[in-house]
């Protein structure tokens, strides 16, 4: 395809009123020597649009270049098929509404965002996808509890093949063990039957599910459209493809015998929720210890969550677990008294209903924190400060006491035997300059062929870790969706919702896969990284720092990349110091070239230059924002968007650097802990960087703090212009940069 | 989390108590309460109070009998409503402070001012029908006795003058309704009912 790059200014909104709209065009037509430019006061009206569609077709433009709105709006109308390239200068937003109109400044500004954008196009070329051949469009679901068994139905319903793989004899997990659930059902008022066989019964009727119970998982390889699992069945093992995965191998609850402050152990009579529940099934509900049907009953919540010493996390169902078996008691004998000690009420939900059920049936509701439980031959005592009495209290003459003991995910546990908590050594072991490794816990589910390690890359407490608030099913490793209550602690009909959720992802994430295409958060972006392997130095950076191990290596450290596996954030790119990942549409000499066409001025102009890297999910459209409000901001900053931080080649800040930029100053979500970038490592990762370019800076004898990486969210475009200024005025103490003119 | 003058050592729940408050009228409602707080910064009275409507509701389900008769809580409800209508879980708070007042009545805790007007007002409209003030005045103060009419009566008096002066209160009680037993026989009746539905 031959490149003919046509330019289109838009003099609409202002733009025309603010900006020499002539001396624009001129920058194009005679600095970049562009054949085609064309103005117009209203290009996203329908003969404006008609005008780049004539030139399109007669003119034979393939590049199209649109100086006008901001990227983020009218993209439908600006929509020319994907043959032709589509760039975007945003001189509305980022420049004519947020800063003085007819000023020599500002046309300066606006001038450059075009330069930037004609150099972008030197380097760019249309990506082409990287498809693969037989996409295999079938789901494994990894466990067959509630929520393992509601995925399985609903992607089958959608029409795909299902594997369902179950680890014990049968399906049902914690639904064979209950005698009822809580209801998931309008009025929510009254426990329900489990519906196990019908659930059992509608997987096993369906052809397009197919069940392998007594099974787990040896061995997972391949990628997103052609996973290869290794199951091991009795003593043999079997193959199956699949083209993405849903773990649903939910969670157990926490050891009970580290309850022993609680009684457990002591007594017979203190139980588990999940041995009460066992009472439950056999019919009345009887004292282990004697037999006698009970008559007192205490419920002791957060026993083992929300405690430093045990579980620092809310388990999420205990509560709504405690309301349904103090409704057996009741139901078993209306005269009983059930007391339950809370912290919170977390009857999250419709819940609510159920919990104002209890209360009307005359469960006691307490506020306290327990102090003890103690046993007199056989009667319990339980001792606890009533917070909202402001007095010490006691319940006594109790003939059960039930521990709601919270859940652990199964992610969490070293070993397929469930016995020891895993260390988490591997993330706090790592120094804080050196990239941190993902923390993988071998808990033997998937045991994953990836060089990162056998298993998803977990968070504080073992859950999967996933964007918590954007894209919560989205793990850590592309094709393979958590769901239910490995995931986050979650209570059932909680766990049907993300199991549904789930089978979605899974099912998008097959069709997207099959078209070369990535999955969220860079929906259907084609282009993928091409490594120049024969100038790799074998430093397994971008193999190590992929935060969704999408590269695996040879035995020689060379890396093997998996495009199916790929989000396409380009950490990979940012990590390489021989900087031979690149995209068609995005590379290292790309954002140089860019960077490199700004205009700097001289030093005894007296006007500086800043430059702006900012990730395109946050900073972009909060920058896009600030304009929209019309927040007016320094008119030094030029700013240049970036795929996500983690793409930062610290080659750029050098360029920046000996360019004469005053300072850089980049944007990225906030990391940590409660991290919201969309490629999870991706500003951490940058953050990392940035601490070594101090070197670098001290090699060229600038001050180290003319790069300054900030944390900006999409609702902080009101904090916009005083980020830009207060960074701009501290660079203006600093003085001019010294390499300005080199 | 302070404010109960409950004894020391450790705090026993009384069920008892608490089901016999449960079998009033609207007694059950008390149980649906979650202790948000809403009547309590909704009440006009709160400052009056000892004890707001959450906090009395928490003493009445753990069953603190003597705590409850000496409170005030009830009697200072002025009825506005403002409770009821904001309550998240639809409690008739005021509809409840009714029966508890009706409750402490019947268990002969009558000494509150307010419990001697309830009970004047009330003779009055049974006798006649309808109200008149200075019948009712007249009962209240017999019920009140001399300490009180010394101390409270004789402050009224301007306004008793003026409400004289401009034919607020008559002098002469006014004649009867017309019916006055079958309207009797009506509230029996009711009352019959309203047993009957807190025996079931």
């Amino acid at each position: 395809m031959a490149k003919k790059i046509g330019v289109y200014i838009c003099s609409g909104c202002g733009i025309g009123d603010a900006l020499d709209i002539d001396a624009l065009a001129k920058v194009a037509t005679k600095e970049y020597k562009v054949p085609v430019c064309q103005k117009n006061a209203f290009f996203c009206g329908k003969e404006g649009v008609e005008v780049i569609k004539k030139d399109i077709a007669e003119n034979e433009v393939t590049y199209v270049v649109i100086a006008g709105c901001s990227g983020r709006v009218n993209y439908d109308v600006f929509n020319f098929g994907p043959s032709v390239v589509l760039e975007r200068v945003n001189l509305r937003e980022r420049v004519v509404w947020t800063q003085e109109p007819d000023d020599e400044d500002t046309q300066m500004m606006a001038e450059d965002y075009l330069r930037i954008t004609l150099a972008k196009l030197k380097n760019l070329e249309l990506p082409e996808a990287y498809v693969i051949e037989n996409c295999n469009k079938r789901v494994m679901v990894v466990g067959g509890g509630l929520a393992g068994m509601t995925s399985a139905v609903e992607v089958a319903k959608a029409g795909y093949e299902v594997v369902l793989v179950e680890k014990e004899d049968s399906l049902g997990g914690w639904l064979k063990r209950s005698y009822k659930i809580a209801p998931l059902n309008s009025p929510y008022t009254d426990p329900e039957d489990t519906g196990l066989e019908a659930r059992v019964k509608e997987i096993e009727g369906n052809s397009n599910i197919k069940v392998y119970t007594s099974t787990t998982i040896e061995k997972t390889a391949g990628a997103p459209g052609m996973f290869d699992v290794t199951l091991k069945q009795g003593g043999g093992t079997l193959e199956e493809k699949v083209g993405a995965i849903i773990l649903a191998t939910g969670a157990v609850p926490y050891e009970p015998s580290k309850l022993g402050h609680l009684g457990y152990g002591a007594s017979p009579n203190v139980v588990t929720q999940a041995q009460f529940e066992e009472l439950a099934a056999k019919g009345t509900i009887a004292r282990p210890s004697d037999g006698k049907a009970v008559q007192k009953v205490g419920f002791i919540q957060c026993a083992g969550s929300r405690d430093q010493e045990h579980l620092p996390y809310c388990s999420a169902a205990c509560c709504v677990e405690s309301i349904k078996q103090a409704l057996y008691v009741k139901g078993q004998n209306s005269e009983a008294a059930v007391y339950v000690f809370y912290k919170d009420i977390r009857s999250s939900g419709q819940y609510e209903h159920f919990y104002k059920k209890a209360q009307s049936e005359g469960v006691m509701f307490i506020k306290a924190d327990v102090t003890g439980v103690t046993d007199d031959g056989g009667n319990l005592t339980i001792e606890a400060n009533d917070l909202l009495m402001g007095s010490p209290t006691m319940a006594d003459e109790l003939d059960m006491v039930v521990l709601a003991n919270g859940m652990v995910p199964t992610t969490a546990f070293e070993d397929p035997a469930y016995g020891t908590e895993a260390q988490e050594e591997a993330a706090c072991a790592a120094a804080d300059a050196a990239p941190v490794p993902a923390p993988i816990i071998k808990s033997n589910i998937l045991n994953l062929e990836y060089r990162q390690g056998p298993e998803l890359p977990s968070l504080k407490y073992g859950f999967p870790d996933s964007h918590f608030i954007c894209f919560p099913y989205e793990t850590r490793r592309t094709g393979i969706y958590a769901a239910g209550s490995v995931r986050r602690p979650m209570d059932m009909s909680q766990a049907v919702g993300d199991a549904t959720g789930a089978a979605l992802k899974a099912v998008q994430c097959i069709e997207m896969t099959d078209k070369g295409g990535a999955v969220h958060p860079r929906s259907g972006d084609i282009s993928f990284p091409d490594f120049q392997l024969n100038r790799c130095t074998q430093c397994k950076r971008c193999t190590e720092e992929c935060p969704f191990g999408a590269i695996n290596e040879d035995e020689k450290g060379n890396p093997l990349p998996n495009p199916t596996r790929c989000r396409r954030c380009g950490t990979c790119m940012g990590a390489c110091p021989e900087r031979i990942i690149s995209f068609k549409n995005y590379s290292v000499p790309m954002l140089g070239n860019m960077l490199k066409s700004i205009e700097v001025p001289e030093e005894d102009e007296e006007k500086p230059r800043v430059l702006i890297f900012a990730c395109e999910n946050d900073a972009i459209p909060a920058l896009d924002m600030a304009g929209i409000n019309r927040l007016q901001y320094s008119k030094w900053v030029r700013i240049i968007p970036v795929r996500c931080l983690g793409s930062l080649n610290l080659v750029w800040i050098n360029d920046a650097m000996s360019k004469g930029f005053d300072g850089v100053l980049l944007m990225g979500c906030k990391h940590g802990d409660d991290y919201q970038c969309h490629f999870m490592k991706g500003s951490e990762l940058a953050g990392i960087r940035l601490s070594k370019v101090s070197e670098t800076l001290d090699r060229l004898g600038l001050e180290s703090e003319r790069v300054y990486m900030t944390e900006v969210n999409v609702m902080d475009y009101d904090r916009i212009p005083k980020i830009i200024n207060e960074f701009v005025e501290k660079i203006d103490k600093f003085g001019p940069n010294p390499m300005k003119g080199f | 989390m302070t404010g109960f003058n409950v004894s020391s050592g450790p705090l026993k729940y009384d069920t008892e108590f608490a089901r016999e408050i449960y079998s009033l009228e609207n007694g059950h409602h008390i149980k649906k309460c979650m202790q948000c707080g809403m009547c309590e910064v909704s009440c006009a009275t709160r400052k009056e109070m000892d004890y707001s409507p959450r906090k009395m509701f928490l003493l009445l389900r753990t069953g603190q009998r003597e705590e409850f008769f000496k409170s005030n809580t009830m009697w200072m409800c002025s009825t506005c409503l403002m409770c009821k209508v904001r309550c998240p879980r639809g409690v008739p708070i005021v509809d409840v402070m009714h029966d508890l007042k009706c409750y402490a009545i019947s268990k002969g805790y009558t000494e509150r001012a307010q419990a001697a007007f309830y009970q004047s007002f009330w003779k009055e409209i049974w006798s006649r029908g309808k109200q008149f003030e200075g019948g009712l005045m007249a009962r209240y103060y017999l019920k009140r006795g001399w300490k009180d009419i010394r101390k409270d009566a004789f402050r009224m008096k301007d306004m008793g003058l003026t409400m004289l002066k401009h034919g607020r209160m008559p002098l002469m009680p006014p004649k009867s309704v017309k019916g006055l037993k079958d309207v009797q026989k009506l509230v029996e009746v009711a009352k019959a009912q309203l047993q009957k539905g807190a025996d079931r």
